[in-house]
């Protein structure tokens, strides 16, 4: 640097380094380095008896061969796909209509839309056992409500039936996840210049164009934060799951948080635990590149 | 105009029903704990408690028959909170301040560092910190779920401050050196009073981010006396199987911080959110 800065931008810098160091060593012992030692520990058979005797062996790509042949792993990847494109999809719908009729000026709009995101800060245990007794095939008032409709004959088993699992906990999710989208949206709308409406009005455009060619151009930005975002926050799932059905029944419900969960905490390997974070890890990072991309020019100047 | 009111009306109307519709969970939850035990049996529930039992919460205050008492998972929620908001401000106040306040090189990879961490799953720590706090001897300490805890705080907290200390006029803070004060007094006394908001909504965000966690405790800490509540009501559904009403009078009372923060502090949450999320 030497010549590069004058004494007073030398104290600047010193200064803010200062403030910003303490965060940051934190935030490099405490994940930045987990993270490297997670694809150490990959390659080596550490079980809980190798930690415990201090010893454990290099081992190569054997806990990624463990884990790839074993069938839970692809029903885990694609149970979370599953789960994350489903749940995006829901919650992206239901948050937007939610955006566009939160976004019309009217008094109770604002208190009423920002009631409705506590559903997005309650502890996701408390929210699993809620919607684990909501949808209860006995005494649950899901399936009242759809018998009163007439829209199930007999109670629908949700969560413990293998073929529904999967979606009583994507219905548990979108409801936690519809105000993130909704807020991320209305934020979008609320700097759409009312004018471009009235005139696309004048020029006799219906609404339905209005939305296509002004309303959904113009929030392109947020429209893709909230999607790339919430496939992040999804695919991570783990209370959700853990709680609710535990990955079962069997291993129906499955997902690549719980399944590493389970090997490295439940059968003490891990290694093989270690190798399917990661797997967990390269699928959010490819995402997550795209993400900072798309964003990183306006984010940092 | 009386069309623009009728419409008006008519808007406020549906947006009650939406927002009615949607929080039917929480009521749920709250009438299912007041309700007698043959009426959360009941095939066809009840809309409304046909007697209000309030005996649901008092059991699980005289610990009838759960394995953990429930004041010890109450208190260790309230420490585990409170110490992981203490070290996320401690250190991200400072952080967020020092991105938006000082010229220096290496701004950008910083940030993208704390952008990326905030987007991380804890799965993939999981393992490694295990390991790593057994080494240390921290499993079983709260210091464990602290640290933990901490690290999801502290990225979203920053991204959350760094505009609002970016709108806070560096000219006051001159003033103040020339009146006496250092740079750090200065940012102390006089540029975190301006932006008391983005303090609140940072403390509001690192309490419930360590409130609502599950995952670390259940990880490193075994002992039953070191659980937060959380993990309480997880064991609860074990020992009670489905005694919903019992569940639900638990689940209230883990929810209820919660909802009074939200309640109170709406305003900073919800601008919060979309400052953290959208920028971050």
């Amino acid at each position: 640097m030497g010549s590069k800065y004058s004494r007073n931008s030398r104290r600047e810098i010193r200064n803010g380094y200062a403030y910003i160091m303490p965060a940051l060593i934190f935030m490099v012992a405490m994940i930045g380095f987990p993270i490297l030692y997670n694809f150490y520990i990959s390659f080596f058979d550490m079980t809980a008896q190798s930690v415990g005797m201090g010893h454990a062996e290099f081992i190569g790509l054997k806990n990624y061969e463990a884990i790839f042949s074993d069938p839970t792993m692809w029903k885990a990847i694609k149970n979370t796909f599953f789960y994350t494109i489903f749940c995006i999809v829901f919650q992206f719908i239901i948050g937007f209509a939610f955006a566009m009729f939160f976004s019309k000026k009217f008094k109770a709009a604002r208190y009423l839309k920002g009631l409705m995101v506590i559903s997005y800060m309650l502890p996701m245990t408390v929210v699993g056992l809620m919607f684990k007794f909501m949808l209860s095939p006995t005494n649950g008032v899901i399936n009242d409500i759809l018998m009163n409709l007439h829209l199930v004959k007999a109670p629908v088993e949700w969560l413990l039936n293998e073929r529904t699992v999967i979606w009583g906990l994507i219905i548990a999710n979108t409801w936690v996840g519809i105000p993130f989208n909704m807020l991320l949206l209305s934020t979008g709308l609320d700097n759409v210049p009312q004018d471009v409406y009235e005139s696309a009005s004048i020029d006799g455009a219906n609404s339905v164009q209005r939305f296509f060619y002004i309303t959904v151009p113009m929030i392109k930005q947020s429209i893709l934060s909230v999607l790339i975002l919430g496939f992040v926050y999804t695919f991570k799932v783990f209370d959700l799951v853990y709680v609710t059905t535990g990955g079962g029944p069997v291993d129906a419900s499955e997902v690549l948080s719980t399944y590493s969960y389970r090997l490295s905490f439940k059968t003490y390997y891990f290694g093989q635990g270690a190798a399917v974070a990661n797997v967990l890890f390269l699928c959010l990072f490819v995402v997550a590149l795209v993400y900072l991309k798309l964003i990183g020019k306006d984010e940092v100047s | 105009m009386m069309k623009q009111r009728t419409k008006n009306i008519i808007d406020t109307i549906i947006a009650v029903v939406i927002a009615a519709i949607f929080l039917f969970p929480m009521y749920w939850i709250i009438i299912s704990s007041l309700k007698s035990d043959t009426e959360i049996f009941a095939q066809v529930q009840t809309w409304f408690p046909r007697e209000i039992h309030w005996e649901n919460y008092i059991d699980q205050f005289q610990n009838k028959s759960n394995t953990a008492n429930i004041f010890v998972q109450f208190k260790n929620s309230w420490i585990i909170a409170i110490g992981s908001m203490v070290l996320s401000l401690v250190l991200s106040i400072p952080a967020g301040y020092g991105l938006s306040r000082f010229k220096i090189p290496g701004k950008k990879p910083i940030l993208m560092i704390f952008l990326t961490t905030q987007m991380l799953p804890c799965s993939l720590v999981l393992t490694p910190l295990f390991l790593i706090y057994n080494k240390a001897g921290l499993l079983n300490t709260y210091l464990a779920p602290i640290l933990a805890t901490a690290t999801i705080s502290i990225p979203f907290v920053i991204m959350v401050l760094r505009p609002i200390f970016m709108e806070c006029p560096k000219e006051i803070e001159e003033a103040a050196r020339i009146d006496g004060c250092n740079y750090f007094t200065a940012f102390l006394r006089v540029t975190l009073p301006i932006c008391k908001s983005g303090i609140i909504t940072a403390a509001a965000f690192s309490f419930i981010f360590a409130w609502n966690d599950l995952v670390y405790s259940i990880t490193f800490n075994n002992k039953g006396d070191l659980l937060p509540m959380t993990s309480g009501i997880y064991q609860f559904l074990d020992a009670y199987g489905t005694k919903w009403n019992m569940i639900m009078a638990y689940g209230v009372i883990i929810v209820l911080p919660i909802v009074v923060l939200f309640v109170c502090l709406q305003k900073y949450i919800v601008g919060g959110l979309v400052g953290g999320a959208v920028k971050g």
